[in-house]
């Protein structure tokens, strides 16, 4: 039985970018807004638009991902025909290879697709965050009689030259794709995901692979190809939430515009559209008596009985008395510590804050850093970490890391 | 094979005890009672059974188990989604000439041909009246050592004085045994005696064998309870062993008690109690994390995913889904998921079930020895 789209999720990033944090974990899995990682948003956005199979990418320190992919049965993707599959590099009969590019990656599972013998393809990428419902793209690439489309944000005009643009007509028809451009001719920046007639797809990807100058990659290679033919080329705008998350900066400001859905962040409060995600099963949590918590988002397991004001509390973190917590994303089962003081900050998973140490601080005039520590450190008594500060390795107490 | 699991299998009784709150088993059943903010009562016993590697587990139901169901499911969040044994719901098979079941005899003799052909050497069998991190490995274990035929758990704790006053046995029997040695010399069924009992926590260990024998005479002469019909009376014949249980233990036996113990798990030490060594499972909701928006002023409240809080709340338990709007003021109440507090409204002392709505600016007010009780989908 042939599937009308099936969905390949491009989730092979190194995240390079997101320095202490992807040290052991690919970007897909980071850690997002309470209770979620990045890849939920993507697979729920699969699930919500009626998309029952997803081939998941994977190369980079894929163990975390791995298990939390499990057999998709959180995103409802345990399926008996489909489902959510990994695929990382494999070894055939004429050898093995790394996948050396975005297109490459998908070119090595062509036989993955043909199983499903889908229609159309979508491609999506493992670093945004974003509700999107694809079925809504899949119509309108069906409406232009695309064969390619490309989902497309409006960007302001100053900051275009960032990203890839695509310059197109009256009728959304892509006439042109400039790359990281000096002077853009277009505001529409590509947010990397793709839909595909398959027939198309396979065609341009085996002929990428038989170029031996190609970078193998969707936006170097692919695109420009089609282009040069003259393909049926449409830009599907997109107007809703969309945050590339790929840095240390964005990642932190994506998590704390979540506590600010009705102006500027995801909303995560809808019934609608939920986002999945493999739950922590831990019990309710808890603010002691003495506790403030302001404007912040609390998550299953977390121990309250400090100051915590405007962060983002992953599942079983615990904040002990007179401790302050600011401006913080604090992921899951972190400890911090009596009288330590926590301010616009990324803290990975199982971190510990010793009494009185001191992470990050809130920006001054010309310092807006946001530290960063890394999963499962340890950070002494009263150690100071600077604001922009990227931790990696234990900190012992009463030292100092900027 | 690798034995990594309890030589035992599950049966519990979702029905028990019913009686005791009419009021929150009005569509539902014991089991199926909202408890500890994400949780319903059936989770501790059979999340317990499950973390001690039991995998077959019976729910006998008697009557309105559709929520029971809805809960459970395939039993996935427990992990009994097994091609051998997992969890299995019995429903009463209707006949006309078949009554709905009293006591644990009749429950069983509906289930003994499944009985007789299961593998495991052991039953353990209980109620879902009780919350517990129960562990019925250390209780096979002391059953097999003292050799005994049958094993109770017990509790030294007090009747509940709702149980000590009432004075028909409609709400269901309860028992306190005298204990020597590890043995049961005594059981005293519905004693009326106050202070620290050796109170049965309804909980058995019996050899699967052993059980369909008694089960059969027993039917045949038309007995109807476990304990007062087959256990009591041969206490001279056979070898009743007690198991003294010394963890944290929640017991709903009436609306105060249920209060009460849900607000006890606004101490830290009893919430850790409960709620370890092992985990408790309950099914999943998807529910965002909770957000406490400006303005919002929170001391010493227990709270699920997925509740807004805008408004003031103290001493209170939040189950999944509660919305508080500004200006609202909540104090000592046990809000069931769902609920939504509207702006401006006062309450205290106030249980609401599923779904309930105090719309805006109501002042709703129970007190600390009878809280107000409203249910499900109502709205104030």
């Amino acid at each position: 039985m042939a599937k009308e789209m099936i969905a390949m999720l491009l989730a092979g990033g190194q995240g390079s970018r997101l320095y202490a944090l992807t040290q052991k974990l690919a970007k897909p899995a980071v850690p997002f807004g309470g209770k979620y990682r990045i890849i939920d948003f993507p697979l729920s956005n699969c699930v919500n638009s009626g998309i029952d199979t997803v081939g998941i990418l994977t190369q980079y320190q894929p163990l975390v991902l791995n298990e939390y992919i499990g057999n998709g049965q959180p995103w409802d993707l345990d399926r008996l025909y489909g489902g959510v599959h990994v695929l990382p590099p494999y070894q055939q009969a004429s050898g093995s290879d790394w996948y050396k590019g975005t297109a490459n990656a998908i070119y090595q599972n062509i036989s993955f697709i043909e199983r499903y013998n889908p229609q159309y393809v979508i491609i999506l990428s493992g670093d945004q965050i974003c509700k999107q419902d694809y079925s809504d793209f899949l119509r309108f690439h069906k409406e232009k009689g695309a064969e390619f489309s490309v989902a497309v944000m409006e960007v302001p005009w100053d900051e275009a030259s960032r990203f890839g643009l695509m310059v197109a007509d009256e009728n959304d028809k892509i006439t042109e794709f400039q790359e990281k451009p000096k002077n853009p001719k277009s505001n529409l920046a590509s947010m990397g995901i793709y839909i595909f007639n398959w027939d198309i797809l396979k065609k341009y990807l085996v002929e990428d692979e038989a170029d031996p100058n190609s970078e193998n990659d969707f936006g170097n290679n692919i695109i420009p190809n089609l282009l040069r033919d003259g393909r049926n080329m449409y830009a599907y705008h997109f107007d809703g939430y969309w945050k590339d998350v790929g840095t240390i900066s964005s990642l932190w400001e994506a998590n704390m515009e979540v506590l600010d859905p009705e102006h500027s962040g995801i909303n995560l409060f809808d019934e609608n559209w939920k986002i999945y995600s493999r739950n922590s099963g831990m019990t309710g949590h808890k603010i002691g008596a003495d506790a403030v918590v302001e404007n912040s988002m609390i998550t299953d397991g977390c121990r309250i009985h400090g100051h915590v004001k405007h962060s983002i509390l992953f599942a079983g973190v615990q904040v002990e008395p007179g401790a302050e917590v600011e401006d913080a994303v604090v992921m899951g089962g972190t400890v911090i510590k009596a009288g330590a003081v926590v301010k616009h900050c990324i803290v990975a998973e199982n971190v510990v804050i010793g009494e009185n140490a001191v992470v990050g601080a809130m920006p001054t005039e010309g310092e807006k850093g946001v530290a960063t520590i890394g999963s499962g450190i340890y950070i002494g008594d009263g150690a100071k970490i600077g604001p922009n500060a990227m931790v990696n390795n234990n900190v012992k107490g009463g030292e100092e890391q900027w | 094979m690798v034995n990594s699991n309890a030589n035992a299998l599950g049966i519990l009784f979702p029905n028990s005890y019913d009686s005791l709150v009419p009021e929150l088993v009005g569509e539902r059943l014991m089991a199926s009672i909202p408890f500890a903010g994400r949780y319903r009562m059936v989770d501790f016993m059979l999340s317990s059974m499950v973390n001690c590697g039991i995998d077959n587990v019976s729910l006998i139901v008697r009557k309105n188990y559709h929520s029971l169901m809805d809960h459970l499911g395939s039993g996935r969040e427990w992990d009994l989604t097994r091609k051998n044994g997992g969890l299995n719901i019995v429903p009463p098979f209707a006949e006309k000439t078949v009554k709905v079941y009293n006591g644990r005899v009749e429950a069983l003799s509906s289930i003994l041909d499944f009985l007789k052909d299961q593998k495991q050497q052991y039953v353990v069998m209980a109620d879902t009246n009780i919350a517990a991190n129960f562990d019925f490995k250390a209780m096979i274990n002391e059953h097999i050592k003292s050799g005994a035929d049958v094993s109770i758990a017990y509790a030294k704790v007090e009747i509940p004085v709702s149980a000590r006053q009432s004075t028909n046995i409609s709400g269901g029997l309860y028992y306190t045994l005298e204990v020597e040695d590890g043995d049961v010399k005594e059981i005293y069924i519905n004693p009326k005696d106050e202070g620290i009992q050796n109170c049965s926590m309804n909980i058995y260990v019996v050899g699967r064998e052993f059980l369909i024998e008694q089960i059969h005479d027993a039917f045949v002469k038309g007995y109807s309870y476990f304990e007062r019909d087959i256990v009591a009376p041969q206490l001279d014949k056979l070898k009743v062993h007690g198991y003294l249980f010394e963890g944290y233990l929640a017991r709903i036996s009436d609306m105060k008690s249920y209060f009460d113990e849900n607000m006890k798990l606004l101490d830290d030490k009893n919430l850790d109690a409960l709620f370890s060594p092992n985990p408790i499972y309950t099914k999943i909701r998807d529910d965002n994390p909770t957000r406490y928006i400006q303005g919002a002023v929170v001391k010493n409240v227990m709270a699920a995913d997925g509740c807004v809080i805008e408004g003031e709340v103290e001493n209170s338990v939040l189950f999944r889904g509660v919305k508080v709007a500004k200006g609202a003021i909540v104090k000592n109440c046990v809000l069931m998921q769902d609920t939504v507090i509207g702006e401006g409204a006062k309450v205290e002392y106030l249980i609401t079930d599923k779904n309930v709505t105090i719309s805006a600016g109501k002042e709703v007010k129970g007190t600390d020895t009878f809280p107000v009780y409203v249910a499900k989908y109502q709205v104030v």
